[in-house]
């Protein structure tokens, strides 16, 4: 079930209603975004850290949450750059992201609410920096496509691995999941 | 070549009416899908098609894990019959399905035959 982030970040962005004045908009605010954004991978960690598990998965390994948060950073602003444009390198940079995510063990449960916080966090500071509402949503818009690559990760990690180790067919996997997902 | 469903199935249906405690046969794709089958009545075509091919696929898998070679059949045995799994050709997989009284010797020549012929429609 090999995805092809481009693909991917082409449905996503259409299906998210992501659109070209969101780019923009989002691109004309670069400047803003990396000045804000250490104080938003405060508040994503924060959150995450708050959770027991979480914080054991965060400190496992000497300096993890240092990277982890400095990675954020340049996550959050490339939600502004679009890095080449929403292109290629956009595209495999919001896939790897994901991937990291499935390795370190952050799952969808825990990351879905964090980057609601931040959006919250990020709401308040669009008011205290007058910054227009319009501004808010397209973010609102990219962060929902980055949160559809992280969430995918984790289906295409689980399922790739199942299919790898018992040698099934993707056409036999999805009907074994929907056959059990009917009788559930 | 098209598949001749009619003939596959009526190899089928010879099987199972001929082979004394053969209670039900399918020829199923790696993919799950049922080709055709006769099937005792409650039994779900779907469900019995993805099941067989998951099973002789990761059985496959385990023999191939475990240095068994290739496998012949996979061989599920319980206290009210048996379940037969033998690869036929590379796109279908035939399921038996044994009462507990059937007599394996001339249930596994019995599969043998039907195989040879499946195979010749299948190819």
């Amino acid at each position: 079930m090999a995805l092809d982030p481009r693909q991917f970040l082409a449905r996503m962005t259409q299906r998210m209603g992501f659109s070209d004045a969101d780019k923009q908009l989002l691109k004309s605010n670069a400047e803003w975004g990396l000045t804000i954004a250490p104080d938003m991978a405060d508040a994503f960690y924060d959150y995450l850290g708050r959770d027991e598990e979480m914080s054991q998965i965060l400190n496992a390994t000497d300096g993890r949450i240092h990277r982890l948060r400095e990675t954020f950073i340049e996550w959050f602003h490339e939600m502004f750059t679009g890095m080449d444009d929403w292109g290629d390198n956009y595209a495999d940079r919001r896939w790897r992201i994901g991937l990291i995510h499935v390795r370190v063990g952050i799952g969808p449960q825990h990351v879905v609410p964090a980057m609601a916080t931040v959006m919250a966090k990020v709401g308040d500071r669009l008011k205290t920096d007058d910054q227009a509402d319009d501004l808010r949503d397209a973010l609102s818009r990219s962060c929902m496509v980055d949160l559809a690559f992280i969430e995918q990760a984790y289906i295409e990690a689980t399922s790739t691995a199942v299919l790898r180790e018992t040698g099934w067919t993707e056409g036999l996997f999805r009907r074994l999941v929907a056959t059990g997902a009917g009788a559930m | 070549m098209a598949l001749n469903l009619e003939k596959l199935s009526s190899v089928l249906q010879n099987f199972v009416s001929g082979t004394a405690d053969v209670q039900g046969a399918a020829l199923v794709t790696p993919d799950g899908l049922p080709l055709t089958s006769t099937l005792p009545s409650g039994m779900d075509e779907e469900r019995v098609s993805a099941m067989s091919a998951a099973m002789l696929s990761l059985g496959e898998r385990i023999g191939s894990e475990l240095a068994r070679g290739s496998i012949d059949r996979i061989f599920v045995e319980g206290d009210k019959g048996y379940g037969i799994l033998t690869s036929c050709t590379e796109d279908a997989v035939f399921l038996v399905l044994a009462d507990k009284a059937a007599k394996q010797g001339v249930l596994m020549l019995e599969i043998k035959r039907s195989l040879a012929e499946l195979k010749l429609l299948l190819a």
